[in-house]
């Protein structure tokens, strides 16, 4: 009965921090804001739905290779979606995108390091 | 378990939330940017949905596209940065 | 540091990738073990030259494996959590867009030398929401600037801002990876 708590209160936040990404991308004015609300989905929105889909498989005691491959796809994920964000970033800042409100600072205009 | 059901259903509705930034996207890089985030909430739903019906099959199918996803956004960014 | 032997650069990628096999089939039964082996092996052979350039057993360590997994479940959570919050009291807020953007160049750790370390820090910096990692360059004395985009600066001065993004992180990689 715990168990099953547990797992609807991550399963809650996961759903939760999806949301708080997805309003993000849309409410943001421009692509580096919304790239850093799209982090929110890659963490926190997928690794309490895994914890809580290898937590019901480790404890009903389903195959052993459904909780590997659970974690496979959440440890393939967070080393993969960094690498992604990063290149978008890079990408959209030397295709000429600006944001709509002037940076604070910018050290990468500065340096030119193209 | 119902619940993982429902939790997979909210994904997906959450998914059509970012297939609108998809279509509106003023630049390319906003559209692959939620492409993107859409790999990850299928891929997530796809987990969910596999622990509910107990069938592995949607795990390995998970798998890919997660995999698939991250490819094609290198890919893409890669490109618009102009040295592919 | 030299060139590590081409045997020990095998053999490291070698134990690396049969743990994973180990882990993925979960079963000790000798034919899965005789085919897991043949696989690692030849994978290995053809790989190691991508994975090893320096120091090819020091991860394998008990104390650095035991530091890195308090990194990955105590202390990399916890920024992650906080980071979360307040991206999500960012996005929710009704008058949205009083935040400031900038682009800041950060000084990087002296003890971080390696490039899994290197790339660790970084992967953890884009990993927490509100900050990205746009570029990692090394000047002529040697040392490491991280190019951080911070969608709310709070520190426009180099040190602080980036004690304050990476401090504690920076410094328990730095124990894992010299």
């Amino acid at each position: 009965m715990v168990v099953r708590i547990v797992i609807d209160i991550l399963l809650a936040l996961g759903v939760f921090f999806t949301a708080v990404g997805v309003i993000g991308v849309n409410r943001m004015p421009d692509v580096f804001g919304r790239l850093q609300a799209s982090t929110c989905i890659a963490t926190l929105g997928t690794i309490c739905a895994m914890l809580a889909a290898v937590i019901h498989t480790a404890v009903n005691g389903g195959e052993s290779v459904a909780y590997v491959k659970l974690g496979l796809i959440l440890l393939l994920v967070l080393l993969t979606n960094p690498a992604s964000n990063h290149a978008l970033c890079k990408a959209a800042y030397k295709m000429g995108i600006r944001p709509k409100k002037e940076l604070v600072v910018d050290d990468y205009k500065e340096d030119d390091l193209q | 378990m119902i619940e993982f059901l429902i939790a997979a259903i909210l994904y997906l509705v959450l998914a059509v939330g970012l297939l609108y930034r998809v279509f509106r996207g003023p630049t390319a890089a906003d559209r692959m940017c939620a492409a993107d985030s859409l790999d990850l909430v299928t891929a997530v739903a796809l987990a969910l949905y596999s622990v509910y019906s107990g069938r592995s099959i949607y795990l390995d199918i998970s798998v890919v596209v997660a995999l698939l996803g991250f490819v094609s956004t290198v890919f893409v960014a890669r490109y618009l940065e102009g040295r592919l | 540091m030299g060139r590590p032997a081409r045997f020990a650069r095998w053999l490291s990628v070698f134990i690396f990738c049969f743990l994973f096999w180990l882990l993925l089939t979960w079963s000790v039964a000798p034919r899965e073990l005789f085919w897991g082996a043949i696989i690692s092996a030849v994978v290995s052979g053809f790989t190691a030259r991508f994975f090893i350039h320096a120091r090819p057993f020091w991860l394998y360590h008990p104390k650095r494996l035991l530091m890195l997994l308090i990194y990955c479940v105590v202390i990399f959570p916890w920024e992650l959590i906080k980071a979360n919050l307040s991206m999500a009291k960012l996005v929710l807020d009704p008058k949205l867009g009083d935040y400031q953007a900038g682009i800041l160049r950060v000084p990087g750790s002296k003890r971080i030398r390696s490039t899994y370390g290197l790339a660790m820090v970084s992967n953890s910096i884009t990993l927490t929401p509100g900050t990205i990692t746009m570029d990692v360059a090394e000047d002529e004395e040697g040392d490491i600037w991280y190019y951080i985009h911070w969608i709310d600066v709070a520190e426009t001065d180099r040190e602080k801002a980036g004690e304050a993004i990476k401090g504690r992180m920076e410094r328990w990689i730095g124990r894992i990876w010299q």
